[in-house]
């Protein structure tokens, strides 16, 4: 059986056909699947998802214990949580999920009440914003997989109980989505960009997330990464034009640019001072020399400008996308009292022991937790590349 | 959502260029129930030849339909001043020590220092007429009160997918910070204010309500519905900072009024801020203004949108600037029931702040096109002035 996806998508973007449709994703799998995923199986689905119908038990999804995951899982198809390499049977132990992540079956209506509630007021929802489209699907899956992207103290628990292999799966088929997803939207563009040619519109520039910036120079226009180059370009051809000049047409041409139209010989002979000294003509040089110096330490401050404009740094983490967890203040660890016996009997011979300590359960032992505001990239506005890959760095 | 930080909505603008947002928002004023009658007098009767179907809806909502008598209770009384967390039984049965020791904080604040210095310049200087003690703790609620504003309206909002499990699970971190289990280092710098000042919770739970609102609600009926918003995320705010400011312990109102007119001196900020802004509002497709007073003077959203300024829509303005005046008067007759030393901000930023209603008159009621500015000038021309309305005793026949 093919199910293409692709074809199917509308009907998952639009708001009230996301359940059903998951009905009907779990039943066709679960009717037709064989154990080692087809080469025509355009389906996409995840190595082993797990559909959660309550909190102590679970229904297991996957055909198969052996679904290869060179197939890529489209979150948006299935709307599960991944635990990889959970066993289909129930002879397992279930997992506990916090129960603010669950999205279960028996309740599509929360699900439903939920997109309803977003769709209608009593009033007109504002404008959705061009570069957010995506968003509100985006929104579907990650909200039916019950995830919520800001940390709290018992989120680090999330994925506490999956196996070692389990983890290394899900990082390996969520990083295949990651580029399939990158993929997708460099193709996007590419559509982008040709319909809008035969719309007509006017040959944009690429959009970039970051939008200019001021140059660092007063009176100067600002700064994009298109103009950079004008910039560049500017900045040479004036350095080279100022020592084409002083070098090569200055002397050439013999220009009295001394007072009452002298030469600097000239000047030199009128002081009486060795004609050496002439043979360098001071003011071209000084012009020249000062202006190439001025404009390339221009170009340098510009060029650092850009540098750090382009990352503009999340202001509460000072770049880093991460805070200093409070619960350990930002040591990782936890220092466990004992109450220390002080009698003086056996116990107060003995020296004290060094106290406990134990991971900190917020951070993980990594000391930082995430930055709310810039999402873990560390840039005010977040993009994809960031800090979120090795926490613990 | 225009908040009293001047925090616009879902935009890139730099927040910080405004400079004309101050510290108003924090400043609460003590006013006697008569003299609140007493402006509402002076309001029905300032325009005498308005026919009254053309007098804007004075008063909002009951503070006693927002209970804000018990947050007033729950931050007067002296028993919880001094909180402390080791009576925290989870943290007593595990044996886990809190850490909340001097370096860690000392550095949290100072980074809630700089983000209040980056973001709201003109606020910043006026923290700088508190003192130490009172600055740190306005620096963390500033921080907490933005990083919460920025779930909504940051610029990476989008990516947050703002639904209410994001603003619940933030609740829920805001009551482990008043549980004395801070999560990040902000949490903890506000964890610290908390055991330095009595603050209830219950102004913090509102703010949070009041983002959730902002998701789904861009217009509004009535001036009801309005005063709610407003109160959410401006009022809180005055009652935020009241336990901060300290009330003056020679004033004879009681702390009840003190707390209104911190309310009604958020209601001011956040009106002005909605008159200011209807302009960039309305291009990201909010309107603030009440529906219903629109229709009142005969304008619908269609105008708001058009950009044009009619002689309606000036009568319109010159009936909400009233009233937004009306707010800042309600809240300016105790400002001298605060403590000594906090008046003088307080009066700076409320002098500073009515004055961008001046401004807007000034622009000929053009909001749509215009953005009220109040130059640097002018503002540190209102410094003095505020030291010499600070300077004034609380009027004795003051009823409580």
């Amino acid at each position: 059986m093919v199910i293409n996806l692709v074809d199917l998508w509308p009907l998952v973007s639009s708001q009230h056909f996301a359940f059903p449709f998951l009905h009907l994703v779990a039943t066709s799998l679960l009717s037709s699947l064989t154990p080692y995923s087809e080469p025509n199986f355009l389906f996409y689905f995840a190595p082993r998802p797990i559909l959660l119908i309550n909190k102590s038990s679970r229904l297991c999804l996957q055909p198969s214990l052996f679904c290869r995951p060179k197939m890529v899982s489209l979150a948006r198809a299935l709307a599960v949580s991944y635990p990889a390499g959970c066993p289909c049977t129930n002879t397992h132990a279930p997992r506990r999920w916090s129960s603010a992540r669950l999205i279960t079956l028996k309740d599509p209506n929360s699900r439903l009440k939920w997109r309803s509630k977003a769709a209608d007021s009593d009033n007109t929802p504002p404008p959705p914003l061009p570069s957010t489209s995506a968003a509100p699907v985006d929104a579907a899956d990650s909200a039916a997989a019950g995830f919520c992207i800001i940390e709290g103290p018992e989120t680090v628990q999330d994925f506490d109980k999956m196996e070692l292999q389990e983890i290394q799966d899900n990082i390996r088929s969520r990083r295949n989505k990651i580029f399939l997803h990158m993929e997708e939207v460099r193709r996007l563009r590419i559509q982008q960009r040709i319909k809008s040619a035969e719309v007509g519109i006017s040959d944009q520039e690429p959009e970039s997330d970051l939008p200019d910036f001021p140059s660092f120079i007063p009176f100067l226009p600002p700064l994009t990464a298109a103009n950079l180059k004008v910039y560049y370009g500017t900045c040479f051809s004036l350095i080279s034009g100022i020592i084409i000049f002083g070098g090569l047409l200055a002397p050439t041409l013999e220009l009295k640019l001394g007072l009452g139209g002298t030469t600097y010989a000239d000047f030199i002979t009128s002081m009486h001072l060795p004609m050496q000294l002439s043979q360098v003509d001071p003011i071209v040089a000084s012009f020249s020399g000062g202006a190439v110096g001025v404009i390339s330490a221009l170009m340098v401050v510009e060029v650092n400008n850009v540098k750090q404009q382009e990352h503009k740094r999340c202001k509460y983490c000072i770049g880093t996308g991460y805070l200093a967890c409070a619960r350990c203040s930002n040591t990782g660890t936890l220092v466990l009292i004992e109450p220390v016996s002080t009698t003086v009997g056996s116990g107060g011979d003995k020296p004290l022991s060094a106290p406990k300590t134990e991971r900190c359960p917020n951070c993980s032992g990594s000391g930082k937790v995430m930055c709310p505001t810039c999402l873990c990239t560390g840039m005010a506005m977040a993009s994809e590349h960031d800090p979120r890959i090795d926490p613990f760095d | 959502m225009c908040s009293v930080f001047s925090l616009k909505p879902c935009s890139n603008v730099a927040i910080s260029a405004d400079s004309s947002i101050t510290e108003s928002s924090w400043k609460r004023n003590c006013v006697s129930a008569t003299a609140r009658a007493q402006v509402i007098v002076n309001v029905t009767t300032a325009a005498p030849n308005k026919p009254s179907s053309l007098l804007l809806k004075q008063l909002g909502i009951p503070h006693s339909d927002l209970r804000v008598e018990e947050i007033v209770e729950r931050q007067s009384s002296h028993n919880e001043f001094y909180r402390s967390f080791s009576t925290d039984h989870e943290v007593m049965s595990r044996k886990i020590k809190p850490k909340l020791d001097g370096e860690f904080l000392d550095e949290s604040y100072e980074r809630c220092r700089e983000i209040c210095a980056e973001y709201a310049k003109t606020f910043y200087l006026g923290t700088r007429l508190m003192t130490e003690e009172r600055r740190k703790a306005i620096w963390a609620i500033y921080v907490w009160c933005r990083r919460t504003d920025e779930l909504v309206d940051g610029p990476n909002a989008d990516y947050m997918m703002t639904n209410s499990t994001v603003l619940n699970r933030w609740e829920e971190r805001l009551e482990d910070i008043f549980n004395g289990r801070p999560y990040d280092m902000f949490d903890a710098a506000l964890t610290h204010t908390i055991s330095q000042f009595p603050l209830d919770i219950k102004p913090f739970r509102d703010m949070v309500e009041g983002m959730r609102m902002d998701t789904w609600k861009s217009r509004y009926q009535n001036f009801e519905e309005l005063y709610l918003y407003c109160y959410y995320v401006a009022g809180t705010v005055g009652l935020m900072s009241v336990p901060v400011m300290g009330i003056s312990p020679t004033s004879s109102a009681s702390a009840q009024t003190i707390y209104d007119a911190a309310l009604y001196l958020g209601i001011g900020n956040q009106l002005t801020n909605i008159l200011r802004d209807v302009g960039e509002d309305a291009l990201r497709g909010r309107v603030y203004l009440p529906q219903e007073e629109l229709a009142q003077f005969g304008l619908s959203d269609r105008d708001v949108m058009s950009g044009k300024v009619t002689d309606g829509w000036r009568e319109f303005m010159k009936a909400q600037i009233t009233r937004a005046r009306s707010y800042f008067n309600l809240a300016e007759e105790g400002a001298s029931h605060l403590d000594d030393a906090s008046r003088w901000p307080v009066w700076t930023a409320l002098l500073v702040y009515r004055s961008i209603l001046d401004e807007i008159e000034k622009n000929d009621y053009d909001n749509l096109n215009k953005r009220a500015y109040v130059g640097k000038g002018k503002k540190l021309l209102m410094l003095p002035l505020a030291y010499t309305r600070a300077q004034s005793r609380p009027p004795t026949l003051l009823l409580p």
